[in-house]
């Protein structure tokens, strides 16, 4: 089994087996998942144990900009008492430019905080059709 | 040597082929930096393209770039410049095409951008010594558009299919990191 010491990221597009791969690749079971937020503190993650999984990490910078909070910083101070994680995102930027500006910066954003994540993850894999494709 | 540089919207992209064009541009046979040039295909309406035009040179400041805005024809870039050896990075496909579609009163077809559009290229791609081509990954949102937008999607992707056979490298930048396809 492999284990987590310094934060992953596994990217890819919806329904392609993002979260099926990372439990099986890290043998973990799925009460472990965070969907869509993130724990709050250090209770909340003893509860589940770590390592911690953040799926649908999008989900999250979405309702972080919808409340107005900064999701750039605030997943920078988390990883920094949390480095031991596994944070699962799709790929939501390869588009047409939406219209609407908000869907417009969510994408951007988004895309840019992944960057800034990809350069301090220990490993970046991008998941097709369940498989994983390490590119870093 | 052309590089075409693809990926979807804050992939990291252009700053990916910042770096690329600054480095091909340093590998100068007679040591002498070659000049390198910009061209700038976005047409600004309204404050957010004004903001994303000014992010932009804040990422270009320093690196010696200068700046040939070129919403069409891009061929015309060609007589702004001085001879001799240089490198070019054209930023990018995605506005070209959609200014080259929709500016005049009637669209153009897809058929027609596309022939254009890689006229343009081939004439650059001669006439420079190092040529980098931004262009954008549009085609994975899943949503059916309409007849004009579906228009341009298909302009985009005939576009990117001859790019990338006239390119000597492909690269696709995901989160920031080039996966090499070329």
């Amino acid at each position: 089994m492999e284990s987590v010491k310094k934060m992953k990221l596994v990217i890819g597009g919806t329904a392609q087996g993002k979260l099926e791969y990372v439990l099986l690749k890290y043998e973990l079971q799925k009460n472990k998942v965070w969907n869509g937020c993130l724990p709050n503190n250090t209770d909340d993650i003893e509860r589940k144990e770590k390592p911690v999984i953040i799926n649908h990490f999008h989900l999250w910078v979405k309702s972080r900009m919808i409340s107005g909070g900064c999701p750039e910083d605030e997943i920078m101070s988390f990883l920094d008492c949390n480095e031991d994680c596994i944070i699962i995102c799709d790929e939501i930027g390869n588009g047409i430019i939406p219209i609407e500006p908000f869907e417009r910066e969510y994408r951007e954003r988004v895309g840019r905080i992944l960057v800034q994540l990809a350069k301090r993850a220990e490993e970046v894999e991008r998941i097709i059709c369940g498989m994983g494709q390490k590119i870093k | 040597m052309m590089i075409l540089v693809v990926g979807g919207s804050g992939s990291g992209k252009s700053s990916y082929a910042e770096e690329m064009a600054v480095s091909l541009a340093r590998e100068n046979v007679n040591e002498i930096t070659m000049k390198k040039y910009y061209l700038a295909t976005m047409q600004i309406f309204d404050k957010e393209g004004r903001d994303r035009v000014e992010r932009h040179r804040n990422l270009r400041k320093g690196k010696g770039f200068l700046t040939i805005e070129q919403p069409t024809g891009i061929f015309g870039a060609l007589e702004k410049m001085e001879t001799g050896d240089r490198t070019v990075l054209l930023e990018c496909i995605s506005n070209l095409t959609a200014n080259e579609m929709f500016s005049e009163e009637k669209a153009k077809t897809k058929m027609q951008v596309m022939e254009d559009i890689i006229c343009g290229i081939k004439l650059l791609k001669e006439q420079t010594t190092h040529f980098v081509v931004v262009s954008n990954n549009v085609f994975e949102d899943g949503i059916i558009y309409d007849e004009t937008t579906t228009e341009y999607i298909h302009a985009m992707g005939m576009i990117n299919h001859k790019l990338a056979a006239l390119a000597d490298w492909v690269v696709e930048v995901v989160a920031g990191i080039p996966v090499i396809i070329k």
